[in-house]
């Protein structure tokens, strides 16, 4: 018998999303995790008698994109799997899938609902940071004008292209979340494995440099495969570029946000795959 | 010439879970075999554990079988597109608790493709239908029971399918509450929708299925028209005034004259929960005379 196809809808993915963002903001998790980043942000200007010898602007910017990395993936990992969790715990999953809908417009959803939120956090603390950053710049600028006579320092624009890049990994560690919850049966098995993986996402390079071109053929090709299944986050680091030579390339910025795309499209569709055979 | 499609077409349906990492199964559906015609309101009762939402989970396509074949309109199960004509009220539903029943219904609808100008129209027509209209600013976190199952039905409804599930839609609420769905399901037999129940409070479904099976342990028991099940077609009951015991052995005397047998002369009881429910206070209506004690039908025409 014929029937008309349910084509593929962003629509609905948008719809999810978007309850998946309501969700989200209205959780205490998220308020608290947000206050703590910002709070963290906004106390780096009481810390710039503890520079360790790097200049107090510099200072003020690591100590900024350290709260936002710490906060930002604690926050990735456990709002990703409380929101997915929730959705089964709760079994409103089963009122949603039972619905003209389909798999991957509700995995998609998740994931677009999880990235906006990243994306208000991330947004918030940079946005802070830079705020301190240019009311400090001029502070000083008033203070020592001979230090600034070529103008403000701090190339701004950088700032938030390292935040754009921050985000991005954000996405990144959202669908590596996803793909674990979507063939986990507990939140928390999700929660301890999303911070594994995050762990080895950021160290992997390490074991790329050490292990990589050992002699033995076999443990070369694994070390190399393990390398290309776990993202290298250790590339979205850019900030340590910022106001050094001439600062962040646009190319290499580029590049790395094509590579964080290829990974959460990639990743994304195992997440379907995985959440397709999954029984509700 | 065609033959008419079934609501619901199951053939040969067994399910089994793996229990075991070492692979041992569970069997809970087991050669099942269904035919849920149009326009019927249809009953799958059974004991917990005996395979009803493992089955309904499987129409529903939110389960694949293992072995056999399901259909919804012809349309078979695991399809995105056998869905469409399909509303579905899960066992004791939990829904977005931060939304207003109305944005619930609404965010379903659209889900569903309700949009435009009818969205409105018809997120306030079934609210006003399952009789929440005056809570559908409310938050869902605030509602009771009762009223989630209403919400959860308006939600089934939106979109206007053809077929509706109930699994368990009285499990849980009270006299009261349950009376009110039996209501809305008359409605909605009325309206020529196919009703899909599953229960085990059997007195509650009776009244409203036109057949029902029984599954047991996954297996098929029973199956036909609840008329053919439970009607005793060789036995009559006659209610009269009270009779004196002379008049009993002339009517005694008078039937087995006629090769009739006088079988039992019993008192008739009102049922306990048509007691309750006409003594006790109900939503929308005034009183609670109206159910009188001894009917065997509740009314139709009262607002839930």
């Amino acid at each position: 018998m014929s029937v008309a196809s349910v084509p593929f809808s962003f629509s609905r993915l948008s719809l999810i999303a978007g309850n998946t963002f309501l969700e989200a903001v209205r959780q205490k998790l998220f308020n608290f995790l947000l206050l703590l980043a910002v709070g963290l942000v906004a106390s780096a200007q009481f810390f710039r008698e503890f520079n360790f010898g790097s200049s107090e602007l510099k200072f003020i910017a690591d100590f900024g994109f350290g709260a936002l990395i710490f906060f930002g993936s604690a926050l990735t990992i456990a709002t990703t799997a409380q929101l997915f969790f929730s959705e089964i715990e709760n079994r409103t999953a089963l009122t949603l899938l039972a619905k003209p809908l389909w798999r991957a417009e509700f995995v998609f959803g998740k994931f677009l609902g999880v990235f906006a939120v990243i994306g208000v956090f991330c947004a918030l603390t940079i946005g802070l940071m830079m705020a301190l950053l240019w009311h400090r710049e001029g502070q000083l600028m008033e203070m020592r004008p001979e230090d600034f006579a070529n103008g403000r320092l701090i190339a701004y624009g950088d700032l938030l292209v390292v935040g754009v890049l921050q985000w991005l990994k954000f996405g990144v560690l959202t669908a590596i979340v996803l793909l674990i919850a979507s063939f986990s049966n507990t939140n928390l098995f999700t929660v301890v494995t999303g911070f594994f993986v995050l762990v080895i996402c950021h160290l992997q390079y390490l074991a790329r440099d050490a292990w990589g071109n050992v002699d033995n053929p076999l443990v070369g090709l694994v070390v190399r495969a393990l390398g290309f299944i776990f993202p290298n986050f250790q590339l979205f680091n850019l900030a340590d570029q910022v106001g050094q030579g001439a600062g962040v390339s646009p190319v290499v910025a580029l590049q790395v946000a094509g590579y964080a795309v290829a990974y959460i499209a990639v990743i994304g569709g195992l997440a379907v795959y995985s959440f397709r055979n999954r029984e509700i | 010439m065609s033959q008419p499609v079934s609501a619901i077409s199951i053939q040969g349906l067994t399910k089994d879970f793996s229990v075991t990492l070492r692979g041992v199964k569970l069997r809970a559906v087991d050669a099942l075999n269904l035919e849920v015609a149009e326009g019927q309101v249809y009953g799958l009762l059974g004991p917990n554990g005996s395979g009803k939402s493992t089955t309904i989970k499987i129409i529903l396509g939110l389960l694949d079988a293992t072995v056999g074949d399901v259909r919804v309109f012809g349309v078979p199960a695991h399809r995105v597109e056998a869905r469409r004509n399909v509303g579905y009220l899960p066992e004791a539903p939990y829904f977005y608790r931060y939304l207003s029943g109305r944005e619930l219904v609404k965010f379903y609808a659209r889900v569903c493709g309700v949009s435009g100008t009818t969205l409105k129209a018809r997120v306030d027509e079934v609210i006003d239908w399952v009789g929440l209209s005056g809570a559908a600013d409310r938050r869902v976190g605030t509602y009771s029971k009762g009223m989630l199952q209403r919400i959860g039905l308006a939600q089934a409804l939106v979109h206007d399918p053809k077929l509706i599930v109930l699994d368990e839609p009285t499990a849980g609420v009270d006299p009261v509450g349950s009376a009110e769905m039996c209501e809305l399901i008359r409605k909605l037999k009325q309206q020529g929708k196919t009703v899909l129940i599953t229960s085990h409070l059997l007195a509650q479904i009776e009244d409203v299925c036109d057949r029902v099976a029984i599954l047991d342990r996954g297996k098929l028991i029973v199956e036909g028209s609840v008329l053919e099940l439970v009607g005793q077609r060789d036995r009559q009951a006659l209610i009269v005034d009270p009779l004196s015991e002379v008049d009993l052995v002339a009517l005694r005397a008078w039937l087995e004259a006629r090769g009739h047998h006088l079988n039992a002369v019993e008192q008739p009881r009102a049922r306990l929960d048509q007691l309750f429910l006409s003594k006790v206070s109900r939503p929308g209506r005034p009183g609670g005379a109206s159910a009188g004690v001894g009917s065997n039908e509740v009314p139709l025409d009262a607002k839930p």
